[in-house]
């Protein structure tokens, strides 16, 4: 894990605050993200994962402030920098974008404008927010320099999206995100659409470009696997709730959340197949979420307590929280006897 | 930008060439299929209205010969086909000694006028409203165009020219002068020449018979527009635009309509027929002497030579203007390149 760089800063650049994100329906609204709450830190990489359906993009979409209707969000705050983003009138927000906050999108196949060549594509976002720029020979050099960054050759400046393989288009993608070095870059599903190959020089790139440039980035994904060679830290989502954020070693060696444990264990290695340990089936409709917490239906240790109250975010070591009722300290000894349990099935 | 290759103009050229051989063979045929000939028509034409005529059996055997009726039908197939590539069209028989190519000539620039005018105000205005009917920032009063360009769609032309000249060109007065001219192309009295007033004169002629075109064609494109906008919206490069901070109005036009507006040029090549069709009842309506008039006069004097003739220009100015768009298409698509496989 060469590419790994442990970041030191306390500076909180990105703030989550209490985010909640409806979709409406005729049937009732559908909880898609429900209240949740993290910090990201000046130059680091927090990997957010869950399985589909999760919320995890549309956390980012709402961070992002393009929530496509019917959804909407229903309160919350969102810091950038000190800038409350929700507050942002429709031209401010404009100028905020891509300065403050930008977006490499999922499947990047489609992601660019079929009738407009690269070049222009990336001048549009730099003329949009710095004005007109009139020394063409300077901008030129400023996009070759991006391309270079992100491993892009300069004979694709002036070609169309369709002449570019799908993992040119997704670093033209990043190269666009990082243009005009914003403080933080959310990259969506930004290599799932590629194949293994392609995806692990995507995922170089990425951090290689954040590392350069300084910027932090939020990782969504659903590849366990890719995300803990890239990351600083893990958030992990189920069903529109963060159930547990820790530095990513610590996730991997010492899961806390039952339906983490589950995960991490559901990892195939080389040497031997595992079934998915998460029974599929038993998740619950989103319009009328179980009461207590979120997880206990599918989860193995689950007793009464679950269903009477919600587990809030129990801070176990240092930056590794987990909302589970199993690490309130009242219940020490029903967690020794889980985690025994998990040891020796 | 696609490049442009040789070989594919030349095998689309040939198409074009097939189009037109394959309408011209059609026209030589279909009168043919009819019992009886041209020439024994007229003179029993004659023989109603004059109860005898002289000589009949030497008038159609000279007529015969003079129009090379006795020759082998491939002779004859092969003579038409050499006339029709000179132009040579042969004679109007309603209009003799007046060829078709001169009727023709006279007619046409009317027409393309005509229909050149409306389709260019249809065009723009139709798809500029389609594109502000799927736009977020249309203020909210603006989609009464919906039902509204729904309900013209469905009026046929000629009806709506009725409407127009009875509201303009009646109705409403000023100083005792109807607003709008009720007939013609130019001026009573005036001579065609290139003078501004002359000019002056076919556009105030020339608005009322192109509204009618224009009003019960916009909405068609209008909805078109809409539909494709709609899905445009969709795209995932538009959430990438509106989250790249973008100005609206650039997001609209360079990434919107310049992509929704393709499948419509395509349209348009193809509707070009149609059109000329179209407009025959408008220039009636308005005894507007353009291909319409011809067309209809053709008929009404069953003057095959000038049915044949106009049925022609129309189907070369149709498989021209699809070339045209063939052509062209890779300037305005980048995905679509003429290069030779």
């Amino acid at each position: 894990m060469a590419e790994q760089k442990r970041h030191d800063s306390d500076r909180v650049v990105l703030s989550v605050d209490n985010l909640r994100i409806h979709y409406a329906t005729p049937q009732g609204d559908v909880i898609a993200v429900s209240d949740i709450s993290f910090n990201l830190y000046e130059g680091e990489t927090l990997g957010l994962v869950g399985e589909s359906g999760c919320g995890k993009s549309t956390t980012a979409y709402g961070i992002l402030q393009l929530v496509q209707p019917p959804g909407y969000i229903v309160h919350g705050s969102i810091q950038v920098d000190g800038t409350e983003v929700l507050n942002l009138e429709e031209e401010e927000l404009r100028k905020f974008r891509w300065t403050g906050l930008s977006l490499i999108p999922q499947g990047a196949m489609n992601s660019l404008n079929p009738t407009m060549r690269v070049k222009d594509q990336i001048i549009d976002v730099i003329e949009s927010h710095e004005g007109k720029q009139n020394d063409r020979e300077a901008l030129r050099e400023r996009i070759f320099e991006l391309f270079q960054n992100v491993g892009l050759p300069n004979r694709i400046y002036n070609m169309y999206p369709h002449e570019l393989s799908g993992g040119m288009k997704q670093r033209v993608c990043i190269a666009m995100g990082v243009a005009l070095h914003p403080t933080v870059v959310i990259a969506d599903e930004a290599t799932s659409a590629l194949d293994v190959v392609v995806q692990r020089i995507v995922a170089q790139t990425l951090v290689k470009v954040k590392d350069e440039i300084g910027v932090s980035l939020i990782v969504i994904g659903h590849d366990m696997g890719l995300l803990a060679q890239i990351v600083d830290r893990i958030a992990v989502m189920y069903a529109g709730k963060m159930v547990e954020i820790a530095p990513v070693e610590n996730v991997y060696a010492n899961p806390l959340h039952p339906y983490t444990q589950l995960l991490i264990d559901s990892i195939p290695s080389i040497k031997e197949r595992k079934p998915l340990k998460i029974t599929e089936g038993i998740t619950h409709d989103p319009r009328n979420p179980p009461s207590g917490c979120i997880f206990r239906l599918r989860c193995p240790f689950a007793w009464e307590h679950c269903a009477d109250a919600e587990p809030p975010p129990f801070i176990v070591e240092d930056k590794h929280e987990v909302a589970c009722h199993l690490y309130d300290e009242q219940f020490e000894e029903r967690r020794t006897n889980a985690l025994a349990t998990l040891a020796n099935p | 930008m696609g490049s442009f290759s040789l070989n594919y103009l030349l095998r689309r050229l040939l198409v074009f060439f097939l189009t037109v051989w394959v309408a011209a063979t059609l026209i030589f045929i279909i009168p043919r299929l009819a019992p009886g000939d041209p020439i024994q028509a007229m003179i029993a034409r004659m023989t109603q209205f004059e109860g005898y005529v002289e000589n009949a059996d030497l008038i159609i055997e000279a007529w015969r010969k003079r129009f090379g009726l006795d020759d082998p039908i491939y002779v004859q197939y092969l003579r038409f086909l050499g006339n029709t590539l000179r132009l040579d069209l042969g004679y109007s028989m309603a209009n003799f000694p007046a060829t078709v190519y001169e009727l023709v000539g006279r007619a046409l620039p009317w027409t393309i006028g005509l229909v050149g005018i409306a389709t260019f105000i249809f065009f723009t205005v139709g798809n500029l409203c389609g594109a502000l009917l799927a736009w977020y920032r249309t203020p909210k009063w603006l989609k009464v165009m919906i039902p509204m360009s729904m309900t013209f769609t469905s009026v046929p032309p000629a009806l709506f020219s009725l409407l127009l000249v009875y509201i303009f060109g009646f109705l409403i007065k000023i100083n005792e002068k109807p607003l709008f001219p009720q007939v013609g192309a130019y001026g009573r009295g005036m001579t065609p020449e290139f003078t501004l007033e002359f000019f002056g004169s076919i556009l105030y002629h020339g608005f009322l018979p192109a509204m009618s075109i224009v009003l019960v064609t916009f909405g068609f494109w209008a909805l078109g527009m809409r539909g494709m906008m709609v899905t445009i919206e969709g795209e995932d490069y538009m959430i990438l635009a509106q989250a790249k901070g973008l100005k609206p109005f650039y997001v609209l036009y360079r990434y919107m309509i310049r992509n929704a507006i393709l499948p419509q040029m395509t349209a348009l090549a193809v509707s070009i027929g149609t059109l000329i069709n179209g407009s025959v009842l408008v220039e009636i309506m308005f005894v507007y002497n353009g291909m319409g008039s011809l067309i209809y006069s053709g008929i009404a004097n069953q003057d095959f030579g000038l049915i044949q003739g106009t049925s022609f220009i129309l189907i070369v100015t149709s498989a021209l203007a699809v070339l045209i768009i063939d052509l062209t298409y890779p300037l305005i698509d980048p995905r679509i390149s003429l290069e030779g496989r």
